[in-house]
């Protein structure tokens, strides 16, 4: 799809939608939002709708940032203490990896 | 490995190769179709077209250039992600031990064991298999025709949407499964899950909905590289090599012959005027129909991608309809603007890929499998060349399969073991 051959009304509907769709657990879905609508938020000349498309892909970041934040700090921990943990940690993981460390 | 939805799906339509311009129209240039007089609006690509005043012959000539000009183009377009897809699915295969793992494992469609004593037994047992295969194939087409003809759309619709759910979020997460435990990582569930289920989720969205085109195109190769991956892991070595020929036979008779499944169609579509499955398409480029304040209306100038079939067999995935976009897209009265681009069905990206990955798993070294990979390059050349001139559907498998499979065995038979001798003895040629 070629957001320039689409007008400014449908872009505005399509980026608060996908910015309304990440709140589904999905900080993908408010990258794609970030990154493709990055240009017509901040780029592009002055058009009607861009001052609400704007405010999405801001907030699109701003969830994104949040997401990535808490990912990161678990991922940490859980690297960190999985062999600390015995049983639950086990629970937890889908891979175990074999061998001695 | 017990059946699925997708893999039942993978046989509904044979790849087809189509250009995106109307069959109508003789020239590879989108505008040529625009009956508007006030065409080659601002925004029109085709700058150098406007130069020209001179007689037909010379329209005639520059047309004829500038359409091999853009067929060179399309080539590298689909150049690109054919390759893609192809080094994910050999990269997979080199890194990945899981894919080549011998298991006794077999899908249905091949119910023929291979673990046969004779050599003649065991070519039994593939023809057999190969058999069984392509008749399923056969069937799933025919059904697909007869609920296209008699526009049962919701019921292809959700069957294709079972297909990518099934293939979106299960096979990759099969697949991630692999890759950490062959690279010795510990991953947790919620992790995982948070991955899988963006993964999924973001590809549904933009393969049946709306989304970036590089996105849309990525997750298709993706998907097809998947594809590949089950085949080649569930089919048994010479049943592969057997159905590999017998589908690109399939195509060709498919796609060709009149009473053909896909031939009907392409046929039935382009009397509806409507696009053929915009699911299980690659499309390079973006189309675009002209934008008429009445949408209904707006089909009568339908030109590009709509007159597309979508070729390829397997993954049901549905890019987003491009009528529906561009009709709501443009306001009343705007010049037709297009941008042709080439479609390639995803079957195909599969079985070029499958070709090429089996070639990495069991051929001799990497000189089979980058033979393999040129061979299949030069016959979708070679095909996009018969594209050029012909301009209509055509089937992309079976010049790039006969000359993949030439090209494995001749390279693992003879040139491998003439380069061993070579380099053994020190002789340089």
């Amino acid at each position: 799809m070629n957001l320039e051959r689409v007008s400014n009304e449908e872009k505005l509907g399509l980026c608060r939608k996908y910015y309304l769709g990440g709140f589904a657990f999905l900080p993908f879905l408010w990258l794609v939002n970030v990154v493709w609508f990055f240009q017509d938020a901040f780029i592009k000349p002055a058009y009607t709708e861009q001052l609400q498309i704007k405010a999405y892909v801001k907030r699109s970041g701003l969830g994104l940032a949040l997401w990535v934040a808490v990912l990161t700090t678990w991922i940490t921990i859980y690297q960190h203490y999985r062999a600390q943990w015995g049983e639950v940690g086990d629970s937890l993981s889908f891979t175990i990896p074999l061998g001695i460390p | 490995m017990t059946t699925s939805d997708s893999e039942e799906d993978t046989y509904d339509e044979r790849s087809a190769l189509m250009s995106s311009e109307t069959p109508p129209v003789p020239s590879y240039q989108p505008e040529q179709s625009d009956p508007d007089p006030s065409a080659q609006g601002p925004v029109s690509r085709r700058a150098k077209r406007s130069g020209r005043g001179a007689g037909p012959e010379a329209e005639l000539d520059e047309e004829e250039e500038l359409t091999l000009k853009y067929g060179a183009k399309h080539v590298i377009m689909l150049f690109i992600p054919v390759t893609l897809c192809m080094v994910v699915v050999v990269a997979t295969i080199k890194s990945i031990g899981f894919y080549t793992e011998k298991t006794n494992q077999r899908l249905i469609y091949t119910p023929f064991s291979e673990d046969e004593v004779s050599v003649g037994r065991r070519l039994l047992n593939s023809f057999l298999n190969s058999i069984v295969m392509i008749s399923v194939i056969v069937v799933m087409t025919i059904f697909l025709v007869m609920l296209y003809k008699y526009r049962c759309y919701k019921f292809i619709h959700g069957w294709l949407i079972l297909s990518s759910l099934m293939l979106l979020f299960w096979f990759s997460y099969l697949y991630l499964g692999e890759l950490f435990k062959n690279y010795n990582m510990a991953m947790d569930f919620p992790t995982v899950g948070v991955l899988i289920w963006n993964f999924g989720a973001v590809g549904m969205i933009c393969i049946h909905w709306k989304g970036p085109l590089q996105l849309q195109q990525a997750y298709l190769i993706i998907i097809s590289a998947l594809m590949a991956l089950v085949f080649i892991k569930y089919l048994p070595e010479w049943s592969t090599w057997v159905i590999l020929g017998a589908i690109s036979i399939y195509d060709l008779v498919a796609v060709l012959s009149p009473k053909g499944p896909l031939r009907m169609l392409v046929e039935t579509a382009q009397e509806r005027n409507e696009p053929i499955f915009p699911a299980l398409i690659y499309s390079s480029g973006m189309a675009w129909m002209v934008g008429m304040a009445n949408p209904a209306e707006g089909r009568r100038q339908q030109s590009d991608a709509e007159a597309q079939e979508a070729g390829g067999s397997l993954e049901a995935e549905d890019s987003p309809d491009p009528p529906a976009g561009a009709q709501g897209a443009c306001p009343s009265g705007e010049d037709q603007e297009e941008e042709s681009g080439v479609k390639l069905g995803l079957g195909d990206f599969i079985f070029y890929s499958v070709l090429v990955g089996k070639a990495a798993a069991t051929g001799g070294d990497w000189n089979t499998t980058l033979a393999c990979f040129v061979a299949i390059l030069i016959g979708l050349c070679l095909t996009l060349l018969l594209l050029a001139i012909f301009k209509k559907a055509l089937p992309a498998l079976p010049i790039s399969i006969a000359f993949g499979l030439v090209f494995y065995f001749s390279t693992d038979y003879l040139v491998q073991p003439f380069m061993d001798n070579l380099a053994t003895n020190q002789y340089y040629i």
